[in-house]
């Protein structure tokens, strides 16, 4: 199976398209990518029959001979002492598509979820958005201040910060405008590029509750100004009554302290809300009794609507769901048995049913959740069936504890047009080729 | 990693007490008034230097004032190279000005004219966050400037006009009332399980076929460089002019050709150099040697290596401009600027 992944598939394929199309004009990318996503295809395609791969394999590790790693000795303790993945795991990278932004510095890049098992996303596959680039931020010169309408002004050393009584959470976190690329049509012959900007972790830090009642809330005080520390100094405006439910003040994710590119030493996570009010790189808290309308709630960050007018304050991921195998990076190899694996969540709570067509949503069956069913965290859904070379068109469909059910489309569109970037959570869509292949496709 | 307790600060009693008292009168809406005492006082001083926003009633602004006149001069010198002379942006760094009437279109153009729906969320921003290679550069004073002189590219005030305190606050924007609370949940759709589509009315587009692509390719998800307004004519005329006027992208394309005769070390280099250098040395930015251009670098070139790893490293203010050390990115190693001096060199020869 991995030998698949490895060969020049898809993936590799897509990158390295995605690479030589930067210096193209808007025409020229638009004709190179179709191109490039043929080539991709039959690339796919020649992969399934297992043609490719079969010259790499060295048959004198295969049984019955012993492997040359039977033979030998490895590595002893601490030759890595921050061990890395696998060297046959290369592939299994962030990717981004570099057309997105004029530079690297404000962008974001995907997480490979068309690789990832469980629920859990490792820190150095989180997806990653900045606006002024990394800081590298020396925790013990970082302090978080609490300051405005509060009774006490509060400036926090990390030390102190730790002091406090911890929590850990398994949170999702997403970009809003994950899959935004494909509003007005299917664009991406790729899981990571339609659905990458989401990961998941355990996260550790203090309730913001706690530390505002450290501080004492003013009776007029109703909104939060978050800001970082960073280049950008991104800054959001919170309601009061989310600070006071459940965000936390995040130091630590999937048992270590922060990485660099999540806001090391300290951020914010709104559990359940688009990911850019979660400031990363926490360094004040104003406490006020209006918004700010900043940049990231105006410019951005706010939904245009047909009409012309546009939604603000849209902070609720709502329920969403995708089939991550198979996809187009894991096309179905052999007829037979098949397991239907995929995440679903909900910005809202818990997620309560995935359904599964194959026939583009005419009949639908109820897959299973597997594992943990967490609040406003990934969940993973699974359907273990057979597959005989015939044509599917796979969907998944989402319910939350709310009963809210992941939309179609067509109902998104009708309401909000074309041009709202952020926030689409509609049912997506695999055609399965009756050669296993898979490519991105709208059913309206 | 973290410096060990002073037990002996007299803090935690004081925090404590003072807490304790106050938080009676607040504890109403919390569910429980637990004080644990950590944390220090934050003084005015403190806060004061970190109190950076604005808000559209005017909080938060300085006192001060700017002229469009004063904000031109500093708006050419450090804005104009990534937003365009008139705010059109250049290639795809951000527009800042036109657009107005467009956002219902098929392709509408947002800028802070058309879209912004307050002025105090400029001089927040450019304030904290511009320009963008030196963040908080700018004095408050420049500040206002550089927002008066924004405004006036948007039409949104006079050539005379003198922005202050309370002025910017009563400027009202075009688009100010065009904003509304999120409806959401705005669609409901039903867990239908059987028969829940006519198969025959079923229409499927893929990427190869079908709706063409628009928008993304420009805008992308919440991508900054929003070019909207661009007709796809227009788009290519630009294109095609930033081509010709051999900016650094033609230029890194026409080597990225020519890579083969690069040598290891620049090989190497070229990763660092589209992270961390070719935001100013791309373009010529900041009056930097731009990338492939011969002319620029072959005087710096007679300096030797060792020279201009020097230079790269620490830090260099020579006739043009001046470089900060490692380009401001204190956490590249030597090697990896080592390795990006050789690939912009042996580009630029
Ligand atoms: C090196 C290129 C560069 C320079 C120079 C620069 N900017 Fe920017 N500007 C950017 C980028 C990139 C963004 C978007 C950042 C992001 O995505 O968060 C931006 C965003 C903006 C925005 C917000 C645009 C929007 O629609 O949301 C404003 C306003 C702005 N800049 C003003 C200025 C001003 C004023 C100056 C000069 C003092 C300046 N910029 C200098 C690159 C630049
Ligand atoms: C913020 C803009 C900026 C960034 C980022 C930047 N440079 Fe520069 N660089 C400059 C300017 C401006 C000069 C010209 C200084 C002068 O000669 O006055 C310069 C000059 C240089 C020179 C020539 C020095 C000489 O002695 O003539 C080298 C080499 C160089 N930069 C390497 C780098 C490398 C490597 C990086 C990335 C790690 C980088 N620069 C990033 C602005 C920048």
């Amino acid at each position: 199976m991995s030998k698949i992944i490895k060969g020049p598939s898809t993936r590799e394929l897509m990158e390295q398209m995605v690479q030589e199309s930067e210096h193209l004009s808007i025409s020229d990318r638009r004709d190179f990518l179709r191109k490039g996503v043929a080539a991709a295809a039959g690339i796919a395609a020649t992969t399934f029959a297992g043609r490719s791969t079969a010259a790499e394999i060295n048959k004198t590790n295969l049984p019955p001979n012993e492997p040359t790693w039977g033979k030998q000795l490895g590595h002893g303790v601490v030759e890595q002492p921050y061990g890395s993945p696998s060297q046959f795991e290369k592939h299994v990278v962030r990717r981004t598509v570099p057309w997105l932004t004029a530079d690297s510095i404000a962008s974001i890049s995907m997480t490979p979820l068309q690789d990832l098992k469980g629920i859990i996303t490792p820190n150095g596959l989180v997806f990653e958005r900045y606006h002024g680039g990394v800081p590298q931020v020396n925790p013990d010169e970082h302090r978080l201040i609490i300051h405005g309408l509060v009774e006490r002004p509060l400036i926090f050393t990390m030390e102190d910060l730790m002091r406090f009584p911890s929590v850990s959470e398994i949170k999702f976190i997403e970009c809003p405008a994950n899959g935004g690329m494909e509003w007005k049509g299917a664009q991406m012959e790729a899981l990571q590029f339609t659905h990458g900007m989401l990961s998941c972790c355990e996260w550790t830090g203090v309730p913001l509750r706690v530390l505002l009642e450290e501080a004492g809330v003013k009776p007029e005080g109703k909104w939060i100004l978050a800001e970082g520390a960073d280049g950008a100094h991104m800054s959001r405006s919170i309601p009061l009554e989310k600070a006071l439910d459940d965000t936390l003040v995040v130091y630590a994710q999937n048992g270590e302290m922060l990485r660099p590119e999540q806001g090391y030493p300290l951020r914010l996570l709104n559990p359940g809300w688009e990911g850019n009010t979660s400031i990363k790189w926490l360094r004040r808290l104003e406490v006020g009794d209006k918004p700010w309308y900043h940049r990231e709630e105006t410019s951005k960050y706010t939904d245009l609507m047909p009409d012309g007018r546009a939604r603000k304050f849209t902070f609720v991921q709502e329920a969403n769901s995708v089939i991550t195998t198979p996809c187009p990076e894991n096309p179905l190899v052999k007829p037979g048995f098949v397991e239907i694996e995929g995440l679903a969540w909900s910005g809202r709570g818990k997620v309560k049913h995935v359904d599964i067509s194959f026939d583009g949503g005419v009949s639908w069956v109820p897959a299973n959740l597997k594992g943990l069913v967490l609040d406003k965290s990934l969940t993973r859904f699974s359907l273990v069936t057979k597959w005989n070379g015939q044509p599917w068109l796979l969907q998944s469909r989402s319910v939350d504890e709310t009963g809210y059910v992941q939309p179609t489309l067509a109902q998104l569109r009708e309401v909000r047009g074309g041009n709202s970037i952020y926030h689409k959570n509609s049912i997506h869509t695999w055609k399965v080729a009756p050669t296993g292949e898979i490519t991105n496709v709208q059913i309206t | 990693m973290f410096k060990s307790l002073d037990m002996t600060k007299p803090l935690i009693v004081l925090g404590l007490g003072l807490g304790l008292g106050l938080s009676l009168t607040v504890t109403a809406m919390f569910t429980h008034a637990a004080q644990f005492g950590i944390g220090e006082t934050a003084t005015a001083e403190q806060i004061e230097g970190w109190d950076i926003d604005i808000r559209p009633d005017g909080k938060g602004l300085p006192e001060g004032s700017g002229t469009v006149e004063a904000g031109e001069v500093l708006y050419e010198e450090r804005c104009a190279t990534c937003h365009g002379l008139f705010g059109e942006g250049e290639g795809r760094w951000p527009v800042l000005a036109g657009g107005q009437g467009t956002l219902k279109d098929e392709r509408p153009t947002k800028t802070v004219g058309s879209y912004w729906p307050y002025a105090s969320t400029l001089y927040d921003y450019i304030r904290r966050a511009m320009p963008f290679t030196a963040p908080r550069s700018l004095s408050d004073q420049q500040v206002y400037d550089v927002t008066a002189y924004v405004l006036y590219l948007n039409e949104i005030v006079e050539e005379d006009f003198v922005l202050t305190k309370d002025s910017l606050a009563s400027i009202e924007m075009p688009n100010q009332d065009n904003f509304f609370i999120d409806p959401r949940p705005d669609v409901q759709n039903k867990r239908c399980m059987e028969n829940c589509a006519d198969p025959k009315k079923l229409m499927i587009t893929g990427t190869l076929k079908g709706i063409t692509p628009v928008g993304h390719f420009v805008q992308g998800a919440d991508a900054p460089a929003a070019s909207h307004d661009a007709q796809m004519e227009k788009e290519q005329e630009e294109e095609k002019q930033r081509k010709a006027s051999i900016t650094g992208e033609a230029i890194a394309e026409k080597h990225a050709v020519e890579a083969a005769s690069l040598s290891e070390l620049a090989l190497a280099g070229k990763t660092t150099y589209e992270g961390a250098c070719k935001v100013c040395h791309g373009s010529g930015l900041t009056g930097s040697p731009k990338f492939g251009d011969s002319d620029a670098w072959s005087a710096r070139i007679k300096k030797g290596m060792p020279v201009l790893l020097d230079h790269a490293v620490n830090g260099f203010s020579g006739d043009t401009g001046v470089m900060p050390p490692k380009g401001g990115r204190v956490d590249l190693s030597d090697q990896q600027v080592e390795q990006a001096v050789a690939y912009m060199v042996e580009s630029s020869q």
